[in-house]
């Protein structure tokens, strides 16, 4: 089942043979697809021609209609979109015309601008689960019922989190659902605490002793907080030992004591500055400003 | 506060192993004219400040050489004991050019300090020779030196505050600002520009697969042409025949030619046959010349033919297509057609790649995090030089209100409330306020003036040293009446300050004793 965007793009017609020829490859497998936002069926898209293999199954409406595997006794509904956005509740008020024992939606988007929908109003269809697509973080928005598979392999360095699919059985029962996690990498989103102490090799070490912790075959975006010393300049190009991080962002705030400062230049130009950005928040621009106005009277000190 | 105790002029203008005791509060030194009070104080600024020798022409006449002794002038020294912190030191200058050294030693625990250190520029704490001029030594009223004054006050507020042991530079804080801004601009110029190079990279695989479209193009429009003429020509055809049969009633041997033959095997026998009929048949001597005739002609008709296969209609469309395909004359129809499909197949392949490079393309117009937390500091930046400008700005208008408060306070004093307050602004363009109004400064008396100034210099002192230095007071009160003389002295004994006078006359000792201000004196 294959909630659309298969393909980021327009998918070219030898990227569809290639992916054709591994769906049919699978010997005991129907493969259902609709096309996504990414890979909408523009005019000259080869979705419109294309001939899949017998086990192969796409949804080329773009109202929502079903086809049925006679085999496995159930009907997929879903439609293919074509255009980039649509934003009409189409998922909301879905007519169920099969008479199969089991139904599946195959859906697509979610958000504002992409087919927009309520889950309660999806949810009393009728439909014993609902495959859904176009967010890449996996999340279940009802238990074995209503799940967002997420995107197999991490695509996008803030796509952090485990990837993978999920598996699920159909019973008269009910649906079971699992979650199997079979991405390669992940993305993880490292924050790492920096102490007063800490000097740039302490910090090169710490990160490095993380990600071995973590796994060398992620890739990281590392995140310096806390305080540092304001004296302390870190050269964050030369932080990457395993050649796996993506960015380092540095969030840290140095560790002036404005208290002390103030204590001993209450009147003067900087016990005056310092007052001047009274409790500005330790995240705003003006604690910045504060912070390199210190720095550079603290600098350009005579004597 | 700090205390000159003892001057030890060892050889200096007139003066000649001459030692001089100074005490506490208001110091009166009488002497008449050309007596040495204007050595006695240069000295005094010498000592503290040092004694520089003008360049060139100018040390003609300069401090250096005015004062240069009168006997020995290779021995130009002094010496001065001062009172600093609660401790006391001992401050020798050799002045002359050949043993110019000073040295300083702090008397309270036998410590040995350094001039050249900044020893000394640390006791006197901001103390600038210049600056000494403009506030703690107060002459009579020759030229304006309220720009000068002005000047002073202003460096002093708008860029540098004395704070504890460490001065603040605010110009060169506001500087290094800037000097961060400009890095900043410079890496997001640096990151634009990496973007710009990544979007041109993908212009470039763009342009790239828009001139394979457009050879594509080329190549269908031509193989379209191709296919149309034959078209045409097949439907030419039968009418072509028609035409050919005309022909063949007036050239028979054209028909018995198969179509493909440009030349019939029959005619070749035929030409053979005469040949060899013309040799055998004729009698000699002709026949040889007759055989190589019938030969020649043969040979001539062959070529002929040869010729006509070879003037087959070629159109320029068939000429790019040669170019194209090598084996054009063995196309067939069918292939081209299989061609021209198989070339809008990958025209459309490659129009989608297209596409799909341009929604890339799209898409990088979007800054990134990194752009953006750069962008943060930059403001962050302008910020902090803004806001550290505007400190400075609102503290230089603190300055000039205690400024005026101070002054106001001295010049009510001294005028026995007269006038009440001073005002004075940034410049230290200046008004007094008296009897309730506005008094311009060209409406009062020279004494007045002075006063004002008085006043003026005094305020700055208290406003702008957190040590209360020794005051140098040159023959300043000749304008002076005797009752602002009378508050003027009380107010000085009264300022917590060493107080050293210079005077000519005895009006201030009188006056001193008559309302029994304690001082103490010496004569020169």
């Amino acid at each position: 089942m294959i909630a659309g965007d298969l393909f980021h793009r327009q998918p070219l017609l030898r990227e569809l043979k290639e992916v054709n020829y591994l769906f049919g490859s699978l010997s005991k497998t129907q493969v259902v697809l609709a096309a996504g936002n990414h890979d909408y069926i523009k005019k000259n898209s080869y979705y419109r021609t294309f001939v899949w293999s017998p086990n192969v199954h796409m949804i080329l409406s773009s109202e929502i209609s079903h086809i049925e595997l006679a085999e496995l006794d159930t009907a997929i509904y879903g439609l293919s979109y074509y255009e980039k956005e649509k934003s009409e509740p189409l998922y909301e008020k879905i007519q169920i015309k099969d008479n199969c024992s089991y139904r599946i939606l195959l859906a697509h988007g979610g958000d504002e601008k992409h087919l927009p929908f309520r889950k309660r109003y999806v949810e009393a269809a009728g439909f014993d689960y609902v495959a859904l697509g176009h967010i890449h973080k996996p999340q279940e928005l009802s238990p074995n019922r209503m799940i967002y598979a997420g995107a197999l392999e991490p695509i996008d360095k803030n796509d952090t989190g485990r990837h993978g699919l999920v598996k699920g059985s159909l019973k008269n029962s009910g649906c079971r659902t699992e979650f199997v996690p079979v991405a390669f990498r992940e993305y993880i989103h490292m924050d790492i605490e920096v102490s007063e102490d800490m000097t740039g090799y302490a910090l090169r070490t710490q990160i490095e002793q993380e990600i071995q912790k973590q796994g060398v075959q992620n890739l990281y975006q590392v995140i310096l907080k806390g305080f540092k010393d304001p004296e302390v300049q870190f050269d964050l190009y030369h932080m990457d030992t395993f050649g796996n991080i993506v960015g380092i962002v540095d969030d840290t705030i140095p560790a002036f004591d404005f208290l002390k400062l103030l204590a001993n230049n209450r009147d003067n130009l900087m016990g005056k500055y310092i007052e001047r950005f009274g409790d500005a928040e330790l995240t705003s621009v003006e604690y910045q400003a504060l912070c390199e106005g210190v720095r550079a009277l603290l600098e350009t000190k005579r004597g | 506060m700090m205390r000159l105790l003892e001057l030890d002029i060892k050889n200096f203008g007139k003066f000649h192993n001459r030692n001089i005791e100074l005490y506490d509060g208001l110091h009166l030194v009488y002497g008449e004219n050309e007596s040495g009070k204007s050595t006695i104080h240069t000295f005094i600024r010498a000592m503290l400040f040092g004694l520089e020798r003008k360049r060139g022409r100018g040390s003609a006449n300069d401090t250096f050489s005015r004062y240069e002794p009168w006997d020995n002038e290779n021995y130009y020294a002094g010496g001065l004991q001062f009172e600093c912190g609660g401790k006391r030191f001992s401050l020798q200058r050799n002045f002359d050019k050949y043993s110019k050294k000073a040295s300083l030693v702090c008397v309270t625990d036998g410590e040995q300090m350094s001039v050249e250190d900044g020893d000394l520029d640390m006791l006197l704490d901001g103390l600038s020779s210049s600056s000494y001029e403009n506030t703690l030594y107060i002459g009579q009223l020759h030229a304006p030196t309220t720009q000068e004054l002005a000047s002073e006050l202003k460096n002093y507020a708008a860029s540098y505050y004395v704070a504890g042991d460490s001065e603040i530079n605010l110009a060169a804080a506001i500087e290094n600002l800037f000097t961060k801004k400009k890095a900043v601009d410079k890496e997001i110029k640096k990151a634009i520009h990496e973007k710009q190079k990544k979007r041109e990279s993908i212009g470039q695989e763009a342009s790239y697969v828009w001139r394979d479209i457009h050879h594509m193009d080329d190549k269908i429009e031509s193989i379209k042409k191709e296919l149309e003429l034959r078209e045409v020509k097949e439907e030419e055809s039968p009418r072509e025949k028609e035409l050919e049969n005309e022909w063949v009633k007036k050239r028979f041997t054209d028909a018995l030619r198969p179509a493909k033959w440009r030349i019939h095997p029959f005619e070749i026998i035929g030409i053979l046959a005469l040949i060899v009929f013309a040799f055998l048949l004729l009698p000699n001597p002709w026949n040889s010349f007759v055989t190589v005739v019938v030969a020649l002609l043969g040979a001539i008709y062959v070529w002929n033919r040869m010729k006509i296969g070879k003037r087959a209609e070629r159109t320029e469309s068939e000429e790019i297509l040669e170019e194209m395909i090598p084996e054009e004359e063995l196309v067939s129809t069918d292939k081209l057609i299989w061609e021209l499909e198989h070339l809008t197949e990958e025209r459309k392949e490659k129009q989608i790649e297209y596409d799909n490079l341009q929604e890339q393309l799209q898409e990088q117009d979007e800054l990134g995090d990194e752009y953006q937390k750069l962008d943060r500091k930059r403001e962050a930046l302008l910020l902090a030089a803004k806001q550290l400008e505007d400190t400075s700005s609102d503290m230089q208008k603190q300055l000039t209100g205690l400024l005026n408060q101070k002054a106001s306070e001295i010049i009510e004093r001294i005028t026995g409330g007269k006038y009440k307050r001073l005002v004075a602004d940034v410049n230290l363009h200046m008004s007094l306020v008296g009897e309730g109004r506005l008094v311009a400064m060209e409406q009062v008396s020279q004494g007045t003036l002075e006063q004002i100034y008085f006043a003026l210099r005094m305020a700055v002192a208290e406003v702008l040293y957190q040590e209360k230095y020794p005051v140098v007071l040159d023959d300043t009160f000749a304008f002076y009446d005797d009752g602002r003389l009378k508050e003027t002295l009380k107010w000085l004994a009264g300022c917590g300050r060493q107080v050293i006078l210079f005077s000519c006359q005895k009006r201030e000792e009188e006056i001193m004793k008559r309302n029994g201000i304690h001082y103490a004196k010496t004569v020169l």
